[in-house]
């Protein structure tokens, strides 16, 4: 809402200066955005003005503020300053008897329509300066005289008016909800199929008007119109809220019907309409025709002394409550320690004792409210399922050499069907862009990106991760599963003098992802098995498992989206789970550690010889490691070389040279015997 | 043949001569060697009366203790220069750069998360979290915002054919604490939250904290004092804050928090707008409405509630101007955090 601040003092002139009332008025909840002076506006008038626009950011409860006469009854009450205009209902007494019947069909959402007839206007004649500055100063456009005063009464007084060419009305008005499929082109031109509820301002034959929203081309006033009809309605806000809504349409008037327009004011702005219309163009007044079907009904709300220090935890002496409630202009009632409170009818937003509490609060100040230390009895955050800290997760990623990223998570169809084909992903009805149109089923598209836009500004060594939620859909359900994914590319070390440079591959990523799952401490066992992936090189993927149950997927991105890029994804659920783990004593007997090659054929994976031997090695064997694989010069094709270390210790004694050479012996057959190994000599 | 005393004296200064470990003991086998000088010296005993033997043998002795430790210390004196000059060879430029993996970053958002869990933590606040892909219900008119409600053109918001919609706020997490666990709860939830802006100062996507307390007994003089110490803690300032009523459906008297321009200390700049101070957050007590929907009797039960976003914290606690850049993911950001 803006307005000139000296129109603001026309209604209320406290002395202030324009800072003090600017940080008055946004202490209490009506924040000025912006003091702009009326030399800096754009626009015809004279530049030499001292005046200023204050523009005020209005809660969506405080419809009542959207009029210089709102605003200056908070500032009133805010400054105890008195109101220098209160009523200005001044009835302009009729000089002809032209009016047209009013029939309200739809009364629950028009409970008081006001309109009189206003014949041999001067619909061309100029709009006086003073106006047409005030309109200009609260951004409003200069039209027409007629226009220019409904608009200007609905600034002074916060009710929407609307005029009607009175020669466009057949026979008389009706308010009655639309019928499906009627037509009426609004006066920004556009053409509307009503529904079957709309509320409409209707002759005997035709809408002439969506109530409270926008009125029609054909029954509007142009500098050609002789006489008019004059409307001053109250319309129940949800109505205007739902057509304002359903025709996607947003006007001034809608916007104060939806919030609550004052529904006591509509005789008195009719009047102070007439009176600058006959003022400014002229013509003869006819007689008011009044339809008050539902009057206003005050609210009552009784509130307890007892719960305004329960709310705020402060006292606030009786005296102070209700010199707050006369500076409101609410009426009240005490009774022992409850006051009965008359809500007055501008004030749509106050229902309950809280409400009132907020009111006290406001006036008295919320920065007079003092700062209590928190009591109360304390619980541990025992963690549930989903809830652990990522924090640590996170960090070991950053000391792996990870950046973490944060995308969006909606991405372009196009490329999530490119890295997750196998899902049909969840689209948005409105997205915000074409390449923000779908929610992401894994975590792959935002690292891609990041990649891809990395790698146009010269990175060359990029290592990303990224957690957070995958929208899958699983059996025709939504599951939304927080999930970690990461890639890596280019060098694997930065560029460094004291170790040669060497590019990435899948063991740099496998040995990462190792790392972090033992940190993790994921209970059970982790493996990884060769299996393929659409987005992936067809030979170099891996599930990830823990036991039988697939936690993730990792390999090297499929050469045709982008090359030289190895890329993996786990769920975080099931690593949440883990155990805590038990010690194991430590032998305090010697290690004894045993190395063999082996010729091998190259199809047996690694682990099939890990698990063969420690299969066969038993309790004694502690760890066994792979410390050269060899294929080329000397070596059979189709054979591969793969040295072993075996680390062997007792727990409670001494191993002697000759069980351990026995048992060595009986890995080694197993191997040949299993897997067809030969011991390389 | 020599004094004991003159072979002393050839021996000390021989000992210190001796420039190396080898000439060094080729000076021992001459004085102590089996045909050493003072070897045979002892050998010369016998030639003496017996009753002068002990007293002679004694300083012969005496002479080859000396001898043997003058041997000694020069030895000692040889190896430590030996290695000093070997050392003096093995000089490193101690200024070239350490071997290094290369470290990563953790995102500047991800670092605010960690220090509001810390906080709150401290305060006894458990943590929750809830779908993004949410219920009209849960998003809005469990917390007072019917159909039709203004305060829903506050939030332009994302939906699904279906009707779901993409969480506007955090507080859906509210409601699903509350509708599972009774009072007195102290809860907060953090994550994404998705509005339809997008220009300088909004992206569509962004990052709220949401902090609830019920209790018998809590007070907007409460919700003060923890916003104080939260704030003051979070920006590790004693900067001014203050409360300006404000609206929110699910909170009833509401407010929103400022702070003393981190920038300016108040003054007035570019980034506070000249006023001097910043917008943090919104909070309020929690609106009986939104108590009485979960089941919990707003009369004996009261709650308080803020809510503020994680990517404006971190932008103010760390000088980023541009929201956007929050999300662009460029490594040149990424590597100064």
């Amino acid at each position: 809402m803006k307005c000139s601040e000296s129109w603001l003092r026309e209604w209320v002139n406290p002395a202030l200066s324009r800072d003090e009332l600017c940080k008055t008025l946004t202490m209490a909840g009506l924040e000025v955005e912006e003091l702009v002076p009326v030399k800096d506006i754009e626009g015809e008038e004279n530049s030499a003005s001292n005046d200023y626009v204050i523009d005020i950011s209005i809660t969506p409860n405080r419809g009542d503020c959207l009029s210089v006469r709102g605003i200056a009854r908070e500032v009133s009450a805010l400054t105890q300053s008195p109101l220098l205009k209160k009523n200005t209902l001044a009835e302009v007494k009729a000089t002809s008897k032209s009016s047209v019947d009013v029939n309200i069909e739809a009364r629950d959402d028009c409970p008081v329509y006001v309109g009189r007839v206003i014949q041999n206007v001067k619909a061309d004649a100029p709009t006086p300066g003073w106006l047409r500055e005030k309109l200009r100063l609260s951004g409003i456009r200069s039209i027409n005289p007629i226009v220019d005063v409904s608009n200007f009464v609905m600034l002074e007084l916060g009710q929407p008016m609307h005029a009607f060419d009175l020669a466009s009305i057949a026979e008389k008005i009706h308010v009655r909800h639309s019928k499906k499929g009627e037509q009426i082109r609004l006066l920004d031109s556009t053409e509307k199929i009503l529904d079957a509820e709309t509320l409409v301002i209707a002759d005997a034959k035709k809408p002439l008007a969506i109530a409270g929203v926008m009125g029609g081309m054909d029954s509007g006033v142009t500098s050609l119109t002789k006489n008019i009809f004059l409307e001053s309605a109250f319309f129940t806000p949800k109505v205007i809220a739902r057509q304002r809504q359903y025709y996607a349409i947003s006007t001034d008037s809608a916007y104060r019907f939806e919030r609550g327009v004052d529904p006591s004011i509509q005789r008195e702005a009719l009047e102070r309409a007439t009176q600058l219309i006959l003022e400014i163009a002229g013509g003869e007044a006819g007689p008011v025709t009044e339809n008050i079907h539902q009057p206003f009904h005050s609210r009552e709300i009784t509130l307890t002394h007892e719960k305004i220090e329960k709310v705020l935890g402060i006292s606030i002496q009786d005296h102070e409550v209700e010199n707050i409630f006369r500076a409101l202009l609410f009426q009240f009632e005490r009774d022992k320690n409850d006051w009965m409170v008359t809500v007055p009818s501008w004030r749509f937003d106050i229902s309950i004792p809280e409400d009132l509490i907020e009111e006290i609060a406001r006036i008295h100040g919320y920065d007079n409210i003092p700062i209590h230390g928190l009591s109360g009895k304390l619980q541990t955050d025992y963690a549930r399922d989903s809830e652990k800290d990522p924090g640590p997760l996170k960090q070991l990623l950053a000391d792996l050499g990870y950046h973490e990223i944060i995308s969006y998570s909606f991405v372009d169809h196009h490329l999530q069907g490119l890295l997750d084909p196998a899902q049909a992903p969840y689209e948005l009805v409105n997205p915000i862009t074409a390449d923000m149109a779908v929610m992401r089923s894994n975590l792959w598209v935002g690292l891609l990106n990041a990649l891809l836009y990395n790698k146009s500004r010269q990175q060359q060594r990029i290592r990303l991760f990224e957690t957070g939620t995958c929208f899958i859909r699983q059996d025709g359900q939504l599951r939304q599963e927080p999930r970690l994914a990461g890639l890596i590319t280019g060098f694997a070390l930065p560029e460094q003098w004291g170790t040669p440079a060497r590019q990435v591959d899948f063991y740099d990523l496998k040995g990462d992802i190792e790392n972090m799952l033992h940190f993790l401490c994921a209970s059970g066992k982790i493996s990884f098995r060769a299996e393929k992936h659409p987005a992936l090189h067809p030979q170099q993927t891996a599930g990830i498992y823990q036991d039988e149950v697939k936690i993730g997927v990792m390999g090297t991105l499929h050469p045709s989206i982008v090359p030289e890029v190895f890329i993996f994804e786990i769920a975080l659920l099931p690593l949440k789970t883990a155990k805590t783990h038990r010690f194991e004593d430590i032998s305090k007997f010697p290690e004894i550690r045993r190395d063999m090659a082996l010729l091998i054929n190259e199809a047996i994976p690694a682990r099939e010889i890990q698990d063969t031997i420690k299969t066969i090695a038993g309790d004694w064997l502690k760890d066994v490691f792979i410390f050269d694989v060899y294929q080329g010069k000397g070596i059979s094709p189709g054979l591969k070389s793969i040295a072993i270390g075996l680390v062997l210790q007792h727990p409670a004694r001494t191993l002697v040279d000759d069980e351990v050479t026995a048992l060595m012996e009986q890995v080694i057959t197993a191997l040949k015997g299993q897997l067809g190994a030969e011991l390389r000599r | 043949m020599q004094t004991l005393e003159e072979i002393l004296q050839h021996a000390e200064s021989a000992i210190q001569s001796a420039t190396d470990l080898k000439s060094l003991d080729q000076f021992r086998v001459h004085y102590l060697g089996k045909k050493g000088q003072l070897t045979e010296y002892l050998k010369t005993l016998g030639q003496l009366p017996p009753e002068q033997r002990p007293q002679a043998g004694q300083k012969i002795n005496a002479a080859k203790e000396a001898v043997q430790a003058l041997i000694e210390n020069r030895s000692a004196e040889l190896q430590k220069n030996q290695i000093e000059k070997q050392l003096a060879a093995e000089m490193i430029d101690v200024s070239l750069p350490g071997r290094s993996q290369g470290r990563g970053s953790i995102h500047p958002v991800s670092k605010t998360f960690d220090d509001l869990r810390k906080i709150f933590s401290q305060m006894g606040f458990v943590f929750m979290e809830g779908p993004e892909i949410e219920e009209d219900y849960y998003n809005f008119t469990a917390l007072n915002v019917p159909p039709l409600h203004p305060a829903r053109a506050m939030q332009d918001t994302f939906y699904f054919a279906n009707g779901l919609v993409l969480r506007s706020q955090m507080s859906p997490v509210q409601i699903h604490a509350m509708k599972k666990m009774q009072p007195p709860l102290r809860m907060v939830a953090m994550g994404r939250v998705y509005r339809r802006d997008f220009d300088l100062t909004h992206t569509p996507m962004f990052h709220q904290i949401e902090c609830l307390m019920v209790d018998e007994q809590v007070t907007f003089a409460d919700l003060k004092g923890l916003l104080h110490q939260f704030l003051h803690e979070f920006f590790s300032s004693n900067a001014p804050i203050r409360f300006r009523p404000s609206y929110f459906p699910f909170t009833e008297p509401s407010a929103e928090v400022d702070i003393g321009c981190l920038n300016c200390g108040g003054k007035g700049c570019r980034i506070c707008k000249n006023s001097g101070w910043l917008e943090v957050l919104g909070c309020g007590m929690v609106h009986p409405n939104v108590l009485n929907e979960v089941g919990i009797d707003s009369e004996a039960y009261r709650g308080f509630a803020f809510g503020a976003g994680i990517d404006r914290l971190t932008m103010l606690k760390y000088g980023i101007s541009d929201l956007r850049s929050l999300f662009e993911n460029d490594l040149r950001m990424l590597k100064q955090f």
